[in-house]
């Protein structure tokens, strides 16, 4: 890994982040990024790169802003009013925070998962049916049933519900419910999609179901992971940055982050240490 | 460049007790095998049958080490999940005691030629080469346990520098054997013996070399096993 500390390029301060925040195909490309509730700074001159079809898991202690940034790449903050982004990030080369960027749009670009799965109170096939039709995806009812079923296949639901695809999706179990909303996220054909700790509600089982789905995804998909197990960032992820406090203070290959971490808080923080 | 790898740093007491009861113990095994090398050397030089025949009942408690300290490991392993420092010095226990139990089998090749040599009467005082050979090693392993247990880079790259020293007194030692069996046949099994008992004694310094490469990979966290000296310090220097 490149530790490169006191980088400056384009105006840009990473002098605080261990490792190379740089991708070599990035997706998504922060730089600089730095939030505020009122007064109050979230996230602190944070630049990094989400690459093209890899895993990037997000970790670090409660309330050190992982969450706050993983919901800034899809504008997800943009609800909240005493919330302000500044800094540059990027899809594509294209700015998400331009103004004639639609947040709505954005979001079907850049899809999320959430914590506690919230299937509409609908049934199965009209959750994962609804993107679609509001974004005008299919032409015609094959066309939509033809999505729907494909989504529910790539979020390996589709052989327990093929049944009862009229039930309602509130009625399936913790893990069925997590992968029907992950279902729904890809019916609108997302680039990313962004997951906030998918599987904390879940048992291992359901949870070993949807690590193997990332796993998957990451196919067609780019995919951010804000996870608290640090198992699971090492297990389904390529690349694992590690915030503190609101800054990202190292990025790394997963491999070295859990062998050799370069900082000693992020060493602190994944082996169990007071930080 | 002694390090502190801050083991006890968890907010796991408990956690910390059991990584630190797994260094302690492979201290421990590290002193009783150094025990037994020495006392191999000693067998031979001094051809005591009785301490030979002791190092050869001892090793019974080198290989009660290895398996308790594994089984302290594959505990830590499933209970806690290690990562990075905590994870290479897991990695680093397991290969070391390998190590240390390969070498316990070579004080017992000591103990048991020493016992074929005293029954043929043969007399190794005179055997100089041979018993510098052993106290090099003996003095390397020392370090090599030292450096583990201060975690101590520089010492472990001098043990790793010094077992090319400990290959070349080997080969000499081999050399005059291979002479002395050429001037006299009737010398040839008794010469076979000490050649073997020389041999032992290389592979503990190389099993100590390895230690030392161990201690290297726990605190700095690079491979430098299969490279040369120069090559190892130039990979240190890189990172």
């Amino acid at each position: 890994m490149t530790i490169k500390t006191n980088l400056l390029t384009d105006g840009m301060d990473i002098e605080h982040t261990v490792g190379n925040v740089f991708a070599d195909d990035p997706k998504m490309s922060m730089r600089n990024v730095n939030v505020f509730y009122s007064d109050k700074q979230a996230i602190k001159n944070v630049s990094i790169d989400l690459a093209r079809n890899q895993v990037t898991a997000l970790i670090g202690p409660s309330g050190c802003g992982k969450s706050t940034f993983l919901r800034c790449l899809n504008r997800m903050n943009d609800t909240i009013d005493i919330c302000s982004i500044k800094g540059s990030l990027l899809l594509d080369g294209e700015d998400i925070y331009h103004k004639k960027m639609d947040p709505v749009l954005l979001r079907a670009r850049v899809g999320m998962v959430f914590q506690k799965p919230n299937p509409f109170p609908k049934s199965i096939y009209d959750n994962v049916a609804y993107g679609p039709r509001i974004h005008g995806l299919a032409a015609s009812k094959d066309d939509l049933d033809e999505i729907v079923i494909n989504s529910l296949q790539k979020a390996g639901l589709y052989k327990e519900v093929k049944d009862r695809l009229n039930s309602s999706g509130t009625g399936l179990s913790g893990g069925q419910q997590q992968r029907l909303c992950i279902a729904r996220t890809i019916a609108v054909s997302p680039e990313v999609i962004l997951m906030d700790e998918p599987a904390s509600a879940l048992d291992p089982i359901a949870t070993a179901i949807i690590e193997e789905l990332i796993d998957e995804l990451k196919e067609k998909y780019t995919i951010a992971i804000v996870t608290h197990s640090m198992q699971q960032a090492a297990r389904i992820s390529q690349t694992t940055a590690y915030f503190h406090m609101g800054s990202l203070v190292e990025v790394g290959s997963t491999d070295h982050i859990f062998t050799n971490p370069s900082h000693k808080l992020t060493e602190n923080y994944i082996t169990g240490r007071f930080g | 460049m002694k390090q502190d790898l801050n083991i006890t740093g968890h907010i796991s007491k408990r956690y910390n007790q059991e990584l630190e009861d797994i260094r302690c113990l492979l201290i421990e095994m590290g002193e009783l095998v150094i025990n037994q090398v020495e006392d191999g050397l000693n067998c031979l030089l001094t051809s005591d049958k009785e301490l030979a025949q002791q190092v050869i009942i001892n090793d019974k408690k080198v290989n009660q080490f290895e398996i308790k300290i594994d089984e302290a490991c594959t505990h830590i392993i499933a209970t806690r999940q290690p990562a990075a420092s905590d994870l290479r010095l897991i990695l680093c226990v397991i290969k070391t005691i390998t190590d240390i139990e390969r070498i316990g089998d070579e004080a017992v090749k000591l103990g048991r030629n020493a016992l074929k040599l005293i029954n043929s009467e043969k007399d190794l005082r005179q055997f100089k080469e041979l018993k510098h050979l052993g106290e090099q090693v003996l003095s390397n392993l020392h370090l090599a346990m030292k450096a583990y247990a201060s975690l101590d880079v520089e010492l472990a790259l001098q043990v790793i520098e010094q077992d090319e020293q400990i290959n070349i007194e080997f080969d000499n030692i081999s050399r005059l054997l291979i002479t002395k069996m050429m001037e006299d046949p009737r010398e040839i099994k008794n010469s076979l013996r000490i050649t073997w008992c020389a041999r032992s004694f290389e592979r503990i310094g190389d099993h100590g070399k390895n230690i030392c490469e161990y201690v290297v990979f726990l605190v700095k966290g690079k491979d430098v096993r299969h490279i040369s000296i120069e090559q190892i310090k130039q990979t240190l220097e890189e990172s």
